[in-house]
């Protein structure tokens, strides 16, 4: 007993400290994720502040597609706009569109995830839509919606991720279903709760690591599917992101002419994907104890 | 019934369910939605007995499950319905197209796996190496690339200013006989680097972490303990287990591209399916964007039917799963 005692004593404090201390401090002390986080907070920043760096993006002016000069950083576009204050106010527009159609998308594929692993009965026809929505070609189908719907930032987010919750489903069921056989579950179950409560309180808080996962990738996914449908000219025309460049700068053929047209707003969508990738991955080792003692 | 044929006929049954869903929620979707294509078809403003003589050639007076009905026996007769801005049935603007599309998507396919296993099979021998590091960043950043954004700095640097390869178009006119088939070659360069490119990412990283974890396995323990020499422990035991798994991966992955070879046929104004969907947005040609939908589906059920099917008949443990 004394023996007993004395070990809990002598324990590391950093034993004692929750789950998602030792993961945020993992995360802290791994370069790659800090500096993909900063750069991330960054682009939010920037997307926030928009109208505090640059003037609106609008109107034409005489100084068409001039290269990047201490005036004009990233050059101007065929209509003389500048193309630093487009990328900006793009930032605005792309990841707005991004943090929209995770946040439905993840909401909704989290609660069919859960229910398909903890009705058995759902889950095969639950799981079969997923397959099946898992295994169509995605863009096409987003450009007939968008098409027939109109082309509107709401319009987009709601497309995006109507589509995109399947891959959340799959994702969260597979975590669930490790969880719905344990014994706190039965327990749970024992105890007399209602399913809502055991939804929430037990199986909600087991699949909550893959959740903060998923909604990074989500995100930087609708960010590129955002970019693949302006591109397409599918995009509100009204606003602009980061593939509404893209487009542009391709119908007027400048893209041919002017590459920074191109590579500015190109360069945004790599870096924030990039970024969104890489706090998912040092999230996810930070997470594990196992790749933590590397 | 031997278990092939079982595994072979539920293979095909699955695919059909999945043909089934893709139609129907096509379906769904264009009659549900606001913009209807009655509307697009014929505007509000007409007058009514020409808007009621457009809405009836086209079938859209009926009630929905009769139009269903009709559509799915049209379909099973392969008919996609007429094209709104060109008069002509939608299989034969599309069926003229497919065959570029798949030439576009299936040489982007073999471009990736035939880059993807010697960087994969590096990164898994060399694992928290040097070079492992290097195929990881080159796949994570490879992940996260752009189709349009690769294809216009593709078609920008080897394009327009080395003018090594075509920036635009599938062949050249008046080019015949075998010089044809290497003008075909030579415009597919680009648009094909530019998909597998995006796709190599995700395979390579696959590919590496089911390789790695081959390689720890019991029969590859096995196999080193005999005195195999590495070299066939890798190729010969390790990657042929762990190629199994990655191309049911890259099966799913073919829907991805697929949309990505929209964007890259866009960019290269390659006249694939994809190129018609993009000309059918403009006009808003709603029978052609739905047939293109519905004929990308079937070829993406299609191909995952024949890998499941192949991998039935290489490895036995598949049939009885």
């Amino acid at each position: 007993m004394s023996i007993m005692l004395a070990d809990l004593e002598t324990e590391p404090v950093g034993q004692q400290e929750s789950a998602a201390g030792a993961t945020w401090y993992a995360f802290r002390h791994n370069p790659m994720g800090l500096v993909a986080l900063g750069l991330m907070l960054v682009l939010v920043l920037v997307g926030l502040a928009a109208p505090l760096i640059v003037h609106y993006p609008s109107g034409f002016t005489s100084d068409v597609l001039q290269s990047p000069s201490s005036l004009h950083w990233f050059g101007t576009d065929n209509l003389g706009r500048d193309i630093m204050a487009e990328v900006v106010w793009g930032t605005r527009i792309s990841m707005t569109v991004g943090f929209c159609a995770s946040l439905l998308a993840v909401t909704f594929g989290v609660l069919i995830g859960m229910l398909g692993a903890y009705f058995p009965r759902a889950d095969t026809a639950l799981g079969m839509v997923v397959d099946l929505s898992l295994s169509l070609p995605v863009l096409p189908l987003m450009i007939l919606v968008a098409a027939l719907a109109g082309p509107s930032l709401g319009t987009i987010i709601l497309v995006i991720s109507f589509f995109s919750w399947p891959e959340v489903a799959r994702v969260v069921r597979s975590q669930a279903l490790s969880v719905v056989n344990l014994p706190y579950m039965d327990a749970a179950r024992v105890l007399g709760g209602r399913h809502r409560w055991i939804l929430r309180r037990h199986l909600l808080p087991a699949v909550a690591p893959v959740i903060t996962v998923t909604v990074v990738l989500t995100a930087s996914r609708a960010v590129i599917a955002e970019a693949g449908l302006s591109f397409l000219g599918m995009g509100d025309p009204s606003s602009w992101s980061w593939g509404r460049i893209l487009y542009e700068s391709q119908q007027s053929g400048s893209m041919t002419s002017a590459w920074w047209t191109t590579l500015f707003p190109s360069a945004a969508i790599l870096l924030l994907v990039v970024a969104a990738t890489l706090i998912a991955i040092a999230y996810n080792d930070a997470r594990n104890p196992r790749s933590r003692e590397d | 019934m031997p278990p092939l044929a079982w595994y072979a006929l539920r293979r095909v049954a699955h695919g059909l369910v999945t043909l089934w869903f893709a139609i129907t929620i096509t379906f769904l979707l264009l009659r549900l939605l606001p913009g209807d294509p009655a509307t697009a078809i014929a505007s509000t403003n007409m007058d009514a007995t020409m808007r009621q003589e457009l809405l009836t050639k086209y079938g859209l007076t009926e009630s929905l499950p009769i139009q269903y009905g009709k559509y799915l026996v049209q379909l099973v007769q392969g008919n996609l319905g007429t094209s709104f801005s060109q008069s002509e049935p939608v299989s034969t603007v599309l069926m003229a197209r497919l065959p570029w599309t798949l030439l576009l998507t299936g040489s982007a396919l073999v471009v990736t796996v035939a880059i993807g296993i010697p960087l994969g099979v590096v990164a898994a021998t060399h694992a928290k190496g040097a070079l492992d590091r290097i195929v990881q960043v080159v796949g994570v950043v490879g992940q996260s690339l752009f189709v349009p954004s690769v294809g216009i700095f593709l078609l920008y640097i080897l394009g327009l200013k080395l003018k090594w390869f075509p920036i635009g178009g599938a062949h050249d006119e008046n080019v015949y006989g075998i010089a044809w088939y290497l003008n075909v070659g030579w415009h597919l360069v680009l648009p094909c680097a530019s998909l597998a490119m995006v796709s190599l990412g995700s395979y390579v990283l696959i590919l590496r972490s089911t390789l790695i974890e081959s390689l720890g396995e019991d029969f590859c323990v096995l196999a080193r303990a005999k005195g195999t020499p590495e070299r066939i422990v890798v190729w010969k035991h390790g990657l042929r287990n762990a190629l199994l798994p990655t191309t049911t991966l890259l099966g799913l992955q073919l829907g991805f591209m697929v949309g990505g070879s929209v964007l890259t046929e866009t960019i290269y104004a390659y006249p694939g399916v994809g190129r018609a969907i993009y000309e059918s947005v403009i006009r808003l040609d709603f029978p052609v964007l739905q047939g293109a939908f519905v004929l990308l589906a079937a070829t993406v059920v299609a191909a995952n039917m024949i890998t499941d099917l192949a991998y039935g008949l290489l490895d036995p443990r598949v049939r009885t799963a």
